[in-house]
């Protein structure tokens, strides 16, 4: 998949310090050194404190359908960037990029999420894992 | 020209002295709000020293802040350890936050969410967005003691006072517990002692930046006090917001409960 257009500068915005800054540390959390990357379709967003949380189906070569977790920003922090909870809806098609848990589960950090259209929200760079 | 009432003339000079003393509520030349009392207003929604100040009332971006090595004074050499705790794989070490425990006051002070502030002549009233914390602070005369039977809790003992039209917030009865939001990729956590002494500093640089210094003196870490100067920026548009922290906390210390639809899916 190509690089994603940025569209939303509201979203975009988001950005910075996306785990730095929420309720813990990133770091106890996630792992910044598993990368992750799905495509698949948004079952379930839950618009709810501490962090949002979207699940998004991803279909295998075998037509088997794996369920994956990705967390992201406070509600707050993004109703106070413009973005509300039906910028993610039920069916869309996505990709995610993240950090998988420690776990080993299929949960994750949702950094960046990229619709079908090229539009990317949620934009997190993996420096700003690291508060300064 | 008529001669004005002896009455008038009284009236009108203790009104400018008055006024000279005490200017009256509003905005002052610099555009800086006052009380009834005449002191800097500091009434209304912060972005504190956890964001990146653009100037733009709605673009500011939350940022954790860190208290800065470079500013800390010298640390007492057996007192590392008190300092320093290493990554321990236990959340009440690493990040009690991540369990929903509380912040503690010097790392709520730089938290990346919104903060109301509330000035009456008598008291200060801070809410915190983040966990919904407060502080209730009553003003009173500069230096003066605190109550003698403060306990320790996370947010310590708080008292406040002017300096001309500096606010000045001292802290005391702290327990011990997170300095900072330091963490695991920094090596561990950082702690304060229970004998930490903290006081804020607050003064407007123009009608909607704050200089924010917090000075931290804990003596059974640091051979003398140190500060920190950060800032915030009053936001008119901005409201605080809900932040409920046991709401749906999936991962704590990175072990996720599988939400109902992942279960579904593992189950088809």
């Amino acid at each position: 998949m190509k690089t994603a257009r940025v569209t939303c500068a509201a979203a975009c915005a988001l950005l910075a310090a996306l785990p730095a800054a929420a309720h813990h540390s990133f770091a106890t959390e996630f792992d910044r050194t598993k990368p992750v990357a799905v495509t698949g379709t948004v079952s379930k967003v839950e618009w709810r404190n501490p962090h949002i949380w979207f699940y998004v189906d991803v279909t295998d070569d075998r037509g088997r359908v794996t369920t994956w977790g990705f967390s992201g920003a406070p509600p707050a922090f993004l109703q106070r960037q413009g973005i509300r909870s039906s910028v993610l809806k039920v069916g869309d098609t996505v990709r995610v990029d993240g950090f998988r848990a420690r776990d080993g589960s299929n949960n994750a950090s949702g950094g960046k999420v990229t619709f079908a259209d090229g539009r990317s929200v949620f934009t997190a760079s993996p420096e700003d894992v690291r508060p300064n | 020209m008529s001669r004005l009432p002896l009455v008038v003339v009284v009236a009108a000079l203790l009104g400018a002295c008055s006024t000279a003393q005490a200017p009256a509520p509003g905005l002052d030349a610099q555009g800086i709000p006052r009380g009834a009392d005449g002191k800097p207003d500091f009434t209304g929604v912060w972005a504190g020293p956890g964001f990146v100040h653009t100037g733009h009332p709605e673009t500011d971006k939350p940022q954790v802040r860190l208290y800065t090595d470079a500013n800390m004074a010298p640390i007492k050499p057996e007192a590392r350890p008190l300092l320093y705790r290493p990554y321990a794989k236990n959340v009440l070490v690493d990040d009690p936050t991540a369990v929903c425990l509380p912040n503690g006051l010097t790392r709520q002070i730089p938290s990346p969410y919104a903060q109301q502030w509330i000035q009456t002549p008598s008291q200060l009233v801070i809410l915190y967005e983040y966990m919904h914390f407060f502080r209730v602070i009553p003003f009173g005369p500069p230096n003066r003691p605190h109550a003698p039977d403060v306990e320790p809790t996370y947010m310590g003992d708080s008292i406040a006072w002017w300096e001309d039209d500096t606010l000045v917030i001292d802290t005391i009865g702290l327990k011990e517990w997170l300095l900072d939001a330091y963490h695991a990729e920094d090596g561990g956590s950082r702690w304060h002692s229970d004998q930490m002494h903290v006081v804020e500093r607050l003064r407007f640089t123009d009608a909607t930046n704050v200089a924010y210094e917090v000075t931290i003196d804990d003596p059974a870490i640091f051979e003398r006090p140190w500060a920190e100067t950060w800032a915030m920026q009053l936001k008119p548009s901005w409201k605080i917001l809900e932040f409920i922290c046991e709401d749906n906390n999936r991962c704590v210390m990175g072990n996720c409960t599988p939400a109902d639809v992942q279960r579904q899916s593992a189950g088809s």
